[in-house]
């Protein structure tokens, strides 16, 4: 029940075009739940089996879902990626100190500008990796109760399935997410000293759709793994976040009422 | 349509099946069912895209570009499935048979057919290192289809008069989808049958190849990409989109390259014109308007909305630590994100570890006869051997410093295992594994109370 919540928080925290991708989690638990714990042969029954199938049935159709909104995304991605690169170029080649004409009021504006768009873009990257996370996670538990349901044995190989679909198959991303990181850093030099010590003011922030999302996501995740009444052999670990406090330091107003 | 015949086919013979006297549970035919779904809709798509990543370097997935072109959207998916649930009694109670056998055997996976172990275990294999052994899997199965000749009233002749092409054939398209069925589908014969459904284009594809290639399988996949419907999924890459970028700029820009000239440009296998007609209209969206093209209106005003509430909060704390701050907690999330992953993993990893563990060792049990075995005592040889085959093929991912403690923690026979396995890999010149090990238990006491 605890993740339910989690999800639902987390869904709500997203970005809108976002909100109907997730794991329909819920959903599923009730498809779980109408499967008769005690499954005996009934002959000629119709409702033989039906939720079962309906179950499975559901799983193949979210993985659709997410594979087709993962690699749409992706794809997004990569053509931004790309475009970054080049305005970045464009911009240091016009009106940077070896440029055409160089210009450090124009300069220092539109890097700005590019600033910004960079961390925007790495964080939205990041929220499509915790995308790809939470429904993995999401369908890990649900086939879970499903095996602890019907004493079946679908969680083991349809898990390795799943860890071979696109939309877990986030190598790309974080391939990307690191450029991104690298390319500020190349970009936008910055002592230690100062960047530390922003690290660890305590804001309180009304913030943007990204910078909520993954404030959402990191409180989730470390509740998720705090700690559990069904520890076995699939648990994870409990997660140890380095500067907790940060995460806790920042805290999120009431969502803002969207259209 | 198409999938009704192979179904009533199934039913009749699923009849048989249960016939042959065993229990049945409800567990796992779902799985056929909706496999079916998935793959009767899926299909011809199967050889889609594949190829479409061949000149793109991508470790990553060979074989998840193959599951990409599979990922149709919903019409496909869709339209075959109002029928199902409704389909007669004789059709459902299918798989269970087979697949109660596997249930009842408790943690072990397969039911007593020896060649469904084989089948199993070979399949594991493939699925987990991602090189195919074909011919042995294959065999299995066509032996499965064959064992039931009563099953397959109606496809015997497709299936026999194209043995190996629907080996091949069938292959491929497991490995084009495999999540979808699991292993669960290779215990049932009938699924074999259902290639021959659907089996007109790929097959005429097929017959050009020699039959069964086994290293080459992809290279089969890859070549068999003839009508291909519109629907299937490309994975783009940076590689990729380079080459998209550079045909598109050759044919004078984004405003007057066509995607009929740039793909031919492109020339890369699979790529479909309504791969790069979709792709064009997102790179002319993103160049007209950068940063904010693939959002959509909703969220452009969702975003404008928050940015002015957030700009009050940028103006006091001065934007450039704003945004070092944004960027901070998204490289933490991004950090937990992959820990975590590496975790799941191995936990998955491992699970299967064990899961191979028992198998091989209930193998060679069946093997031994009636002399008592303690299970976890008996140093034998042949134990020991398959206990390292098993770990060389399904070990193979590097192992990071993060342990799992959670597996070592359970009191269970399936701990035994794990510790003579520990032992074995102590000894064995592992690949780094045996300095894994150690740090993985010391790992389990300092995270601590994962025991409780």
């Amino acid at each position: 029940m605890k993740f339910g919540k989690r999800l639902k928080q987390q869904i709500q925290e997203t970005l809108p075009g976002w909100r109907d991708q997730f794991l329909s989690y819920k959903e599923l638990k009730k498809l779980v739940r109408s499967i008769s714990s005690a499954p005996t042969l009934l002959n000629g029954s119709f409702e033989y089996g039906r939720a079962e199938e309906e179950f499975v049935y559901l799983l193949n159709n979210e993985i659709e879902k997410f594979n087709a909104f993962f690699m749409e995304q992706e794809e997004d991605f990569v053509i931004r990626n790309k475009e970054l690169q080049q305005r970045i170029q464009r911009v240091i080649g016009k009106w940077g100190p070896n440029g055409n004409h160089p210009s450090e009021a124009d300069y220092k504006e539109e890097m700005a500008k590019i600033r910004k768009d960079i961390v925007d873009f790495h964080g939205e990257m990041v929220l499509l990796v915790n995308y790809s996370n939470v429904n993995y996670t999401g369908l890990a538990k649900i086939l879970k109760k499903y095996d602890k349901r019907t004493g079946g044995l679908l969680r083991l190989p349809f898990i390795q399935k799943v860890l071979q679909q696109p939309f877990f198959t986030t190598d790309l991303i974080s391939k990307l997410v690191k450029q991104c990181e690298s390319t500020i850093d190349a970009v936008f030099p910055v002592e230690d000293e100062e960047r530390t010590r922003e690290a660890r003011e305590a804001i309180i922030v009304a913030g943007e759709g990204i910078f909520r999302n993954t404030v959402a996501a990191l409180q989730s995740m470390q509740e998720i793994r705090r700690g559990s009444s069904t520890y076995g052999h699939f648990s994870l670990p409990p997660l140890n976040l380095p500067d907790s406090e940060l995460i806790q330091s920042v805290q999120l107003n009431s969502p803002i009422p969207t259209v | 349509m198409n999938m009704h015949p192979a179904l009533s086919v199934q039913g009749s013979g699923a009849k048989q099946l249960r016939d042959m006297g065993s229990g049945a549970m409800s567990s796992s035919f779902p799985v056929f069912a909706s496999s079916l779904d998935d793959r009767y809709s899926k299909y011809p798509d199967s050889f889609q895209v594949s190829s479409g990543r061949e000149p793109v370097t991508n470790s990553i997935s060979t074989q998840a570009s193959a599951l990409a072109s599979n990922g149709n959207i919903d019409g496909r998916l869709l339209t075959p499935s109002p029928g199902f649930p409704n389909d007669p009694h004789g059709r459902l109670p299918q798989n269970s048979p087979f697949i109660s056998q596997s249930s009842t055997d408790g943690a072990s996976f397969p039911p007593n057919h020896s060649s469904h172990q084989d089948l199993q275990s070979t399949v594991l294999m493939n699925q987990y290192e991602g090189s195919q052994d074909i011919p042995p899997w294959c065999t299995a199965t066509l032996q499965d289809i064959l064992d039931f000749p009563d099953n397959i009233p109606v496809q015997t002749g497709q299936v026999e008069g194209a043995t190996g092409v629907i080996t091949s054939e069938d292959h491929t398209r497991r490995n084009d989808w495999q999540w979808a069925d699991g292993l669960i589908s290779e215990l049932d014969p009938d699924w074999n049958d259902l290639p021959d459904v659907n089996v007109i284009d790929p097959i005429s594809e097929i017959h050009q190849q020699p039959p069964v290639p086994s290293a080459e399988f992809r290279s089969v996949a890859n070549t068999l990409s003839t009508a291909p419907p519109a629907k299937s999924r490309m994975r783009w890459t940076p590689e990729l989109h380079e080459a998209f970028v550079e045909a598109v700029n050759k044919l004078g820009g984004s405003e007057h390259a066509t995607p009929k000239g740039v793909k031919n440009l492109m020339n890369v296998e699979g790529l479909t014109i309504y791969h790069v007609k979709s792709h064009l209209q997102k790179y002319r969206t993103a160049r007209h308007k950068p940063e904010s093209s693939s959002e959509g209106t909703s969220e452009k005003k969702f975003t404008s909305i928050e940015e002015a509430k957030s700009a009050d909060i940028k103006t006091s704390m001065g934007i450039t630590e704003a945004l070092r701050l944004q960027m901070e907690l998204q490289k933490r999330l991004h950090e937990q994100l992959e820990i975590q992953k590496k975790l799941q993993l191995q936990i998955e990893q491992q699970g299967q570890y064990l899961q191979k563990m028992f198998e091989t060792h209930k193998k060679i049990e069946d093997g031994k006869s009636k002399t008592s075995t303690s299970a976890l005592g008996d140093p034998s040889v042949p134990l020991s051997n398959a206990i390292a085959d098993v770990k060389a093929e399904t070990l193979k991912l590097d192992q990071p410093k993060a342990g799992i403690g959670a597996s070592n923690a359970n009191p269970t026979p399936e701990e035994g295992f794990w510790d003579i396995s520990q032992e074995q890999r102590a000894h064995e010149p592992g690949d780094g594994e045996s300095n894994a090990s150690p740090t993985k238990r010391a790992r389990t006491d300092q995270t601590g109370n994962i025991i409780d």
